[in-house]
């Protein structure tokens, strides 16, 4: 999926994340994490994993974790990249590459 | 608890946000193009927070509330704001106790003015970027004295013209920072472009954009600080701060500023700049101003003025060529409609 315009998605509350996305070159992240020392790399890890599953390949990419699940960051990373290229409001591949 | 958008008629809301800000000490900030609040139950407000631009300003929560993270709450929905208004880098002015609330919801100091003052951005390499933008744009690293002049050029005059001639006659570069923000009648755009064409036939002259990091004195935020020459000062300090890191990047060694008879307030910076700056290696030169033919001293707001009072000719021996047929074309009608509409022009 290509990164056509920012988009943002999730809060700032606790146990949340704010994944904001911008086109890029290449894979850009910046990362904050209230738990960066504990689960820094895991966070990372799911948000570089989602992107590819989702095939971007250039972005920029900003997270702020406020000590979100695996599964939320997931949610936040779909939801940012798909409102970037206005496939929020209809063509959503349940089942396909959002599992 | 809810959040919500507080428009600036709804006076009863404006007054408790007034409140709520005299109750952790601020005042509420005189340019301001957004305000949220958190509202509990009973309606009453316990946090709120403002915008203006690109800069977020003017937060506070409730005592009898913190720890509940509101301010999350507040940052999250100016942010969302914020992004459908298409600005994703943000910045903040704010306390330096208050910092640390900042930084844990995704932003990185800048500078600091001890005691008194943390501008932070939500990019993590924000200004490192910029530095390399301008060491990137050329005139870096060579030998012999590097000048700097930061203007406004609200229009470019020959008094800004003067001062540019001089320091590129005593200097190998001048490097020329113009304020990028967009405030006032005359774009932003317009007045880059006026000292470009103003100053072609300088070799030796750089412009630069000074990008979000040296903002107007019209705009800064000193809504938390005590009186307004405190505010005045930490502005310039800030603008140090700032200024000495682009310096160190550029290799400046001296800062050019023009004398101010007239107005405190710039004379008060150009105080600030020349006690701080030799400190880090930077002499400050305050350069004499250049008066007209017949003895009037060249300003850009005398000439703001004549063009508001519809006298542009009066003022045309203030002018350079390039600025002066801009005015006189079809492109500025807009413009200067919009500068004759302002009720006050002198006081940007």
């Amino acid at each position: 999926m290509e990164i056509r315009k920012p988009a943002s998605a999730g809060t700032l509350e606790s146990s949340d994340a704010m994944v904001t996305v911008e086109p890029g070159t290449g894979i850009e992240l910046s990362l904050t994490s209230s738990v960066m020392n504990q689960y820094g790399r895991q966070i990372k890890k799911t948000v570089l994993e989602t992107l590819e599953r989702l095939d971007v390949k250039d972005a920029k990419v900003t997270v702020v974790d406020k000590g979100a699940l695996d599964c939320t960051i997931k949610a936040r990373v779909e939801c940012a990249v798909f409102r970037s290229c206005d496939k929020s409001e209809n063509n959503i591949d349940w089942g396909g590459v959002i599992r | 608890m809810y959040i919500t958008q507080i428009s600036p008629r709804d006076s009863r809301a404006m007054k408790q946000v007034e409140a709520l800000l005299a109750r952790t000490g601020l005042t509420l900030d005189g340019h301001l193009d957004y305000t949220c609040g958190v509202f509990d139950e009973d309606e009453n407000l316990v946090a709120t927070g403002s915008a203006f631009g690109v800069t977020l300003r003017c937060f506070a929560v409730d005592p009898d509330h913190q720890g509940e993270g509101l301010l999350n709450q507040v940052i999250t929905h100016l942010v969302e704001m914020q992004t459908r208004r298409g600005n994703l880098h943000l910045f903040v002015y704010t306390k330096p106790a208050s910092a640390k609330f900042f930084r844990d919801l995704g932003f990185y100091p800048i500078a600091e003015v001890p005691g008194l003052l943390t501008f932070l951005e939500n990019r993590r390499t924000g200004f490192s970027d910029y530095l390399k933008s301008l060491s990137a744009s050329g005139g870096a690293g060579e030998a012999g004295e590097t000048a700097a002049i930061v203007m406004n050029a609200n229009p470019f005059t020959l008094g800004h013209r003067w001062l540019i001639e001089t320091a590129a006659r005593e200097s190998r570069t001048v490097h020329l920072f113009v304020l990028s923000e967009d405030y006032g009648p005359i774009p932003a755009s317009v007045r880059l472009r006026l000292v470009r064409d103003g100053v072609a036939d300088l070799p030796n002259v750089v412009v630069h954009e000074t990008g979000p990091y040296l903002i107007s004195r019209a705009t800064f935020p000193g809504y938390f600080l005590k009186s307004e020459e405190k505010i005045l000062r930490t502005q310039a300090q800030l603008d140090t701060a700032l200024f000495v890191q682009i310096a160190k990047t550029l290799g400046i060694t001296v800062r050019c500023v023009g004398h101010e008879p007239h107005s405190l307030v710039t004379a008060l910076y150009n105080d600030v700049l020349s006690e701080a700056l030799p400190a880090h290696g930077i002499r400050c030169r305050i350069i004499r101003r250049l008066h007209t033919a017949d003895d009037r001293v060249i300003s850009a707001s005398t000439v703001r003025q004549a063009i508001h009072d519809g006298c542009l000719d009066s003022v045309a021996d203030m002018l350079p060529e390039t600025t002066l047929s801009f005015f006189r074309s079809p492109e500025a009608t807009p413009i200067i409609a919009a500068i004759r509409a302002e009720s006050d022009v002198v006081h940007y």
